[in-house]
């Protein structure tokens, strides 16, 4: 049946652990991990938060700025991960000009931030900056993953200031029969878990993440990486992954509250039933050109919790960008630096 | 003035989480080394191959299921199927806990006894879904020997170990009784919460 003999799984076992051994030197040689690699600049900064611009790479960038917004779980540098891997590099390439925000690492001091001062206060400044510093009255928005969500809120709570809005794998249905985090989150008591602990550690959040998939995640990956022990790139690429997936902020703890009770609990977004400060999102107020881009093996934010959007939003020119591959494949396969970021340069260009 | 990006937070690679698994990896090889050398043995000596094979195969199953049951007895091979367990007790490490983090005085609780018994409602999980895994293991292997297809080697079967686990393990992620269980792991760790020194 199995076609093995014992002599044979002997000496894969030998070879497995002598590679093993190699690899020991070849993690030491390895220098510093560096992460991210487009030159910019910060031009604004507002408590944990920068606002930074990136060096154009095309002679006369185009006027309308780009302001991209992350997710606050993660580190943005994922856009920008190395320089045959970064969606911001093919952004930049198209001619586009190329704004982010970092939220930095929130600490205690961070823990009765809410998503009316993410929503509201940050993105609302850093796009005053943009609108100022450039001269315009609107800009172009691209929101990443959670960042989608909150770009989406920011959008309908003041549709005057955005000209284009990208979404890139945005939740926007919660609960779609296929949204496993909404699942694994229904019986939490987010309560009594800030309230309990204030910020929400990175640490837990990586364990939800791990959980999804433990046995290729937590497992089969170090076993493979015995086989890339000898070749210095590409462990380096695998160790800049890894450095990424580990470096999770913790979530200050007012705004998971209500994005955990309000987005996955209680599905407010695509009800319209969110509450920011004191107004209400509607997704009817997205009324301006919109481009949704989503991947189709997303196990984190299915297609279908993506595509959600176009019922709910008010754009008359709505559109969407598929990407055959995975939540992270979106932003450093080969395939996505050559299709997405050329893709979404062309639709903003052609607006 | 412009900068490069590699301003944030340094992490280190953790060098144990490969160890870990490479010697969970190696821990498995031993138990299919075993096997496949009772199977040879097997080939030689008794005619209804077909038979010897279900009966050791059963035997490299009870190995890796004892190994769950008592992981103290065999650490490196408990290993490959706790590691959403470990991946758990870390997390509530970095919270302050831990058991040998915990104050004596609240060992003793009703909130920390109600933690423990659903741990191990959690960890009983997991295991029958391992051993659900090792169950569909071999009825692949069946069928790739009725179809006549051998296994390469030692990784291609822990490749396929691997792909039941998730495959097992995923089917009990979407069950309604988890998503229960897996709130009221977290809710009743919480209840159990003192407050430590801020850490954030």
């Amino acid at each position: 049946m199995i076609g093995l003999t014992a002599d044979q799984i002997a000496a894969e076992i030998e070879t497995f652990s002598n590679r093993l051994k190699q690899g020991a030197q070849t993690l030491a040689e390895v220098g510093e991990i560096e992460t991210g690699v487009s030159p910019r600049e910060p031009v604004y900064q507002e408590d944990k938060l920068t606002l930074y611009r990136y060096q154009p790479r095309v002679n006369q960038p185009h006027a309308v700025p780009l302001l991209i917004v992350y997710a606050l779980v993660n580190r943005p540098y994922m856009m920008d991960l190395q320089e045959d891997r970064s969606m911001i590099r093919g952004l930049l390439d198209a001619g586009l000009d190329v704004y982010l925000i970092d939220w930095g690492y929130p600490d205690a001091g961070d823990r009765t931030l809410t998503l009316a001062d993410y929503v509201q206060r940050y993105i609302g400044h850093c796009v005053d900056v943009l609108r100022d510093r450039c001269g315009v009255d609107k800009i172009n928005l691209l929101g990443v993953c959670q960042g989608g969500a909150l770009s989406l809120c920011h959008t309908a709570l003041y549709p005057e200031r955005i000209r284009n809005l990208v979404t890139m794998v945005t939740p926007v249905d919660f609960q779609t029969p296929d949204n496993i985090l909404s699942h694994l989150i229904r019986h939490v008591d987010v309560d009594l878990l800030v309230n309990t602990l204030g910020n929400v550690p990175g640490q837990m959040l990586n364990f939800a993440f791990l959980s999804l998939s433990p046995f290729r995640l937590a497992g089969q990956k170090y076993v493979d990486l015995v086989d890339i022990f000898d070749d210095a790139q590409a462990l380096k690429n695998f160790l800049r992954m890894e450095k990424w997936i580990f470096d999770s902020p913790d979530q200050a703890g007012e705004a998971f509250r209500q994005f955990a009770k309000d987005f996955f609990q209680q599905n407010k977004l695509i009800k319209g039933e969110v509450i920011i400060g004191d107004r209400r999102v509607d997704l009817r107020e997205v009324v301006m050109p919109v481009l949704n881009v989503y991947a189709t093996q997303d196990h984190l934010v299915p297609p279908a919790a993506s595509k959600a959007l176009a019922e709910c939003c008010g754009s008359r020119d709505y559109a969407e960008l598929l990407f055959r591959g995975g939540h992270i494949g979106i932003y450093v396969s080969s395939r996505a630096q050559r299709e997405v970021p050329p893709a979404i340069a062309a639709w903003l260009l052609a607006r | 003035m412009t900068e490069q990006t590699s301003a944030s937070n340094p992490g280190v690679f953790n060098v144990e989480l490969v160890l870990r698994q490479a010697r969970a990896y190696l821990a498995f090889g031993d138990q299919v080394r075993l096997f496949t050398d009772r199977l040879d043995r097997t080939a030689e000596a008794e005619a209804d191959w077909g038979e010897a094979l279900q009966r050791h195969f059963a035997e490299f199953k009870a190995a890796i299921a004892q190994s769950a049951e008592n992981p103290a007895a065999n650490p490196e091979l408990a290993r490959l199927w706790l590691l959403i367990a470990d991946t758990w007790s870390e997390a509530a490490a970095a919270l302050g806990m831990a058991p040998k983090m915990i104050p004596e005085a609240l060992q003793h609780t009703e909130e920390w006894r109600a933690y423990q018994r659903t741990q191990n409602d959690y960890f009983s999980q997991l295991r029958d879904t391992a051993t659900e895994a090792l169950d569909l293991m071999e009825q692949r292997l069946n069928e790739r020997a009725a179809a006549g297809k051998a296994v390469g080697g030692l990784r291609e079967l822990y490749n396929l170990w691997v792909e039941c686990n998730e495959a097992t393990y995923g089917r009990m992620l979407r069950d309604p009784a988890y998503s229960e269980l897996n709130g009221r792991l977290l809710n009743t760790l919480l209840r159990c919460y003192v407050p430590q020194e801020p850490r954030s």
